[in-house]
């Protein structure tokens, strides 16, 4: 079983056909996009997404469709519930045999972070709560990006967003939702991010052998949202994790671990200052007050974790 | 077969047990609320095969009741007023799936201000979701359209979800007897579903309820779910024969009392129209023509047996235990619809609103109507909109809105 | 059709009692409606539930505006309008009081023209508010009452609707409903039938047009404070507690604190009881560290004020 569970180990163990379809009308560029379709390869053509609305909505558009496997669209609010309803369907087509076992599929929600952080909450509280055998999947571009990129839960302290125009940006913090789910004890919980594949190919494979809710929260670079060139949109990713805005880690067996500890962290500025929606933060005179508090605020959550860790 | 005394509750969750469902999400509002601790205690009991999931809100319910007949499986789900509400935007959005599945509505008035007692504001809400209604006046009629309902939305003219309708309190906790089909019977009668190619299997990829763009498409998959929602008339009406032939009991899409030969006719849904039932026979012991019109499906609209039963009438009170705002009785303008530029057409169509929130409607009150009717038509003019409400109810609001300190100088009495 | 309405308090077992009395005739081949009425039910806030029977199926719903027979579980609650016991009795209505007062008593107390019987269950019973053994013998005073229902169908209809609830409760009741409908024996067939409204010479009602009112009227808005004292939550209480101020340590707050109802006040550092609120929950009585608060029967409290006032009458 391991082997079929755990093969990947290193970069070269990364597929290189890709499952997903091309086609879809999600934008050049896109952060979640990049995450999604590698999380895709891994968990493969058996499973069935069932999606919240969110940008990924658009993903399948009549008559088109990339995924190989199933999906169903459901409402911004209640996807997790409709995996509840999917997934005891099958259990109970498997129990009475009314199906074979190969025609079991992995049931996916598939949720922005417009909906996973606010009006989705509930209903994903729900699921760990009954403990649903899924994995849930936020990609999150920290803001509701498919109207246009207007503060939501998710939206990081002094962003600049459609609905927080002001001198000093978004006057809220990101809400801590990877400890939120943690609270309720999950199988799984992980952050990820398309520009690490590495940690994400070992993190969803991980999450794919375990059963119970395993919950996925993906940082999905927004060139659309966050304002910068569409072909920053790794480098950017890649800042996230080093200037240790984004930390990888994930909770398991009670257990939280984190799966890369940027040691030598780069300064937030420089994640920042690629990204419009921080622009104000620098032009027309730098607001060293702002990128010290956002930059205090990193330091504070490296510091508390373990040094056995570092 | 056996005859007992069941609440309209009671009866509802006999309806799914004897349908054989597969899947119950589940969430706990009054008056529904015996129903799924009823399925429940069967299920934990072994009585009953099948799954029961308390969710955490009515819209994630009927969000995995849809899930889950998406899936395949056979589903029931039951809740009432501000559930329904609070569901609503999943029951326009699970019945464009084309995923049938069984719900029943225990009818209870709307906030503002909030009640635990019923109308029907809250099923017509629901009026315009693809859902298909069916209302019931008695505890029997319960059960048996519950058998009906899952015939009704698996048949592959139809595939669209169904609900049933009955009344909280008046039925919901009311015992009547109830004949009990045998297990084998309804089960026969029931069948078994099979979605066919709407369903999520490995071996069958499958994107269901995708996106559209454009008016083109959008327009395409609307006008079918309404064109598979009209499809419903006669396949009701085959149904109810078939049902008839197998249990004895005939539930026609509208069911008309002592209308062979009445001038005068009553309108009414839900379990209300039995006292409309009762009014009848009173009135025709004074030597009145009068009967009563009782639609039971409500979606799709009997429109033309409703022509065919109204035509050449003198006088129609329809009796509407609802309010659109701003508009009056919702079954008033449906029926005004149905008969515009009708020859035939009675010319008094009276409205009525009465039993709001649980109000009772008397008797007298019904005799009372009757009287107006028929003076409406002598002047050969309809009366304006008349709520059913006295002089004493009002006294009674006053002494609230006394205790309530309202301004008292600008009450009038 | 016969229209039965029971009066009792929640916890009294009315629900029951209508399914006893709806299931015995049932199977004497009567159609039948029976139902609670639910509402703000609480444990000793009235209620009532009733029953309608009759040889032909039935169309009447819904509340019952004019009983052939009313049974009254609690006889305090018949003085209390809110729990509507001699809501639309006529000449025609038979009373049946659960009550140690005789019947002639009742009679004159009330002007009632029709006929008023009286059943003395244990009063302890009633105190104690023993769900539903006097749901049960008020459905078994009633089934005699009607002359149609015999003591097999009684029984059968208690056996069938008390099954879940273990033997022993069941012959409990059945011991009691069959006490009760022995001791209606004289009376039995009492009940007549109502009689259907004629369209003929009916009531007109008062119907009205509503007026206009505006929002300021018409809101669902309470402009004042704290109104809900003007509902005597005391009539729930089957039970009284009474502080023994000789004991009482004065200690400020134990009991004022743990009353859910706030309806003890500490006055001149002693405590007080609002018995107008009172809803004889008994949390004082269970917390009081000395002891000073006594459970006493509500209806045994009152007699001992009766007898106080009396006395004080007889001195003045």
């Amino acid at each position: 079983m391991t082997d079929k569970n755990h093969t990947i180990h290193s970069i070269k163990d990364l597929p290189s056909t890709h499952l997903l379809g091309t086609g879809t009308p999600m934008c050049s560029g896109c952060g979640a996009l990049e995450a999604v379709h590698q999380i895709y390869d891994i968990l493969g053509k058996k499973t069935v997404f069932v999606n919240a609305a969110g940008c990924m909505t658009l993903l399948s558009v009549y008559p088109f469709t990339p995924f190989r496997g199933s999906w169903l669209y459901t409402a911004m609010a209640s996807a997790p519930a409709g995996a509840q309803g999917v997934r005891d369907a099958l259990d109970i087509l498997l129990q009475q045999n009314r199906i074979e076992q190969d025609e079991d599929l992995e049931v996916v929600v598939l949720t922005g972070d417009g909906a996973a952080y606010g009006m989705g909450l509930s209903a994903t509280s729900g699921t760990m709560e009954r403990k649903l055998d899924y994995i849930y999947i936020c990609y999150d571009n920290e803001g509701y990006g498919n109207t246009g990129q207007q503060y939501s839960g998710a939206t990081p302290h002094a962003a600049r967003t459609s609905t927080s125009q002001g001198v000093s940006g978004f006057a809220g913090y990101k809400k801590n939702l990877f400890d939120i789910w943690v609270a309720h004890k999950p199988a799984y919980v992980a952050t990820v991010i398309g520009a690490d594949p590495l940690d994400l190919a070992k993190k969803i494979e991980k999450a794919r052998s375990i059963e119970g809710p395993r919950m996925i929260l993906a940082l999905s670079p927004c060139p659309t949202g966050w304002d910068y060139d569409p072909r920053e949109t790794v480098n950017i990713g890649r800042l996230a994790v080093k200037t240790g805005v984004w930390p990888l880690k994930e909770y398991v067996d009670g257990q939280l671990v984190h799966t890369r500890i940027p040691r030598q962290r780069v300064p937030v500025e420089e994640y920042l200052k690629l990204q419009g929606r921080f622009s104000h933060l620098f032009e027309p005179e730098r607001n060293e007050a702002l990128l010290a508090e956002i930059q205090a605020k990193v330091d504070a959550y490296w510091e508390k974790v373990p040094a056995q860790e570092k | 077969m056996k005859r007992t005394l069941l609440t309209g509750n009671g009866a509802a969750a006999w309806g799914a047990r004897l349908a054989a469902v597969d899947y119950v999400p589940a969430f706990p509002i009054t008056p529904q609320t015996e129903i799924i601790e009823t399925l429940a205690d069967w299920i934990d009991a072994g009585e009953m095969a099948g799954r029961l999931v308390t969710m955490e809100s009515e819209h994630s319910m009927i969000t995995a009741a849809g899930g889950a007949a998406a899936t395949g499986v056979r589903v029931f789900s039951a809740t009432s007023s501000q559930g329904l509400l609070y569901a609503m935007e999943m029951l326009y959005t699970v019945s464009g799936w084309r995923a049938p599945f069984v719900l029943t509505n225990v009818s209870r008035g709307l906030s503002s201000p909030i009640t635990l007692e019923p109308d029907h504001n809250d099923i017509l809400a629901a009026r315009d979701s693809g859902f298909l209604q069916i209302h019931c006046a008695s505890c029997q009629e319960v059960l048996d359209s519950t058998l009906m309902a899952y015939r009704l939305a698996e048949d592959e003219r139809v595939r669209l979800p169904v609900i049933v309708n009955l009344d909280g309190f008046y039925l919901s906790f009311t015992r009547e007897p109830v004949e009990i089909p045998d297990a084998d019977a309804a089960r026969q009668f029931v069948g078994s579903f099979d979605a066919e190619n709407i369903r999520f299997r490995a071996s069958a990829p499958e994107s269901q309820a995708v996106a559209v763009l454009g008016g083109g498409p959008y327009s395409y998959f609307r006008y079918e779910t309404h064109l598979a929602a009209m499809n419903g008339l006669a396949v009701y009406d085959e149904i109810a024969e078939e049902f008839s032939e197998c249990f004895g009991r005939k539930h026609e899409a509208v069911e008309a009392y002592k209308t062979d030969d009445a001038d005068y006719l009553f309108v009414m849904m839900g379990s209300f129209a039995t006292k409309a039932r009762e009014a009848v026979d009173r009135l025709r012991e004074e030597g009145w023509a009068i009967g009563l019109l009782r639609p039971r499906l409500l979606r799709p609209l009997p429109a033309a047996r409703l022509q065919q039963l109204l035509a050449g009438r003198k006088g129609v009170a329809v009796i509407d235990q609802n309010i659109s705002m701003g508009m009056g009785g919702v079954l008033h303008s449906e029926l005004a619809s149905v008969l515009y530029g009708r020859n035939d057409a009675p010319p008094v169509l009276a409205s009525f609103i009465g039993g709001l929130g649980g109000r009772d409607i008397s008797t007298e009150e019904f005799f009372e109507m009757a009287q107006a009717l028929r003076q409406a038509v002598k002047l050969g003019q309809a009366p304006p909109p008349r709520l059913l409400y006295t002089e004493t109810e009002l006294r009674e609001v006053r002494k609230l809105q006394a205790i309530a300190q309202v301004e008292r100088s600008t009450l009038s009495t | 059709m016969y229209r039965i309405r029971f009066h009792g308090r929640g916890g009294q077992g009315m629900k029951t009692a209508s399914r006893i009395l709806g299931t015995a005739f049932f199977l004497e081949g009567y159609e039948v409606q029976d139902a609670p009425r639910y509402g703000a039910e609480r444990r000793g806030a009235p209620i009532f539930a009733y029953v309608r029977a009759d040889r032909a199926p039935i169309n009447e719903r819904g509340i019952i505006r004019h009983p052939d027979l009313v049974i009254v579980a609690d006889d305090s609650l018949v003085p209390v309008p809110a729990a509507g016991v001699l809501a639309g009795i006529t000449e025609h209505t038979l009373m049946l009081i659960n009550s140690a007062e005789k019947e002639e008593v009742w009679k004159e107390r009330l002007n009632h023209s029709g006929s008023i019987l009286t059943l003395p269950v244990a009063a302890d019973m009633i105190e104690k508010a023993e769900l539903p053994y006097v749901g049960a013998a008020c459905a078994g005073a009633a089934a005699c009452l009607t002359g149609v229902i015999t003591e097999a169908s009684l029984e059968q209809a208690i056996r069938d609707e008390l099954a879940e609830l273990g033997a022993d409760v069941v012959e409990k009741n059945l011991h009691n409903a069959l006490t009760a409908y022995q001791a209606m024996a004289p009376h039995a067939g009492q009940v007549e039938e109502g009689s259907l409204v004629s369209a003929d010479g009916y009531q007109v009602p008062d119907w009205i047009d509503l007026p206009f009112d505006d929002a300021r009227i018409s809101a669902p808005s309470i402009h004042a404070a704290a109104t809900s004292v003007m509902i005597k939550t005391g009539l729930w209480r089957t039970q009284r507690p009474v502080i023994d101020y000789d004991r009482c340590k004065g200690c400020w707050w134990v009991c004022s604190s743990y009353c859910p109802d706030g309806a003890i006040n500490v006055v001149d550092a002693m405590p007080v009881i609002d018995y107008d609120h009172c809803k004889g929950c008994m949390v004082c009585v269970a917390q009081c560290p000395s002891h000073a608060i006594e459970a006493i029967p509500e209806k045994q409290a009152q007699a001992k004020e009766e007898d106080a006032r009396l006395v004080m009458g007889e001195t003045t």
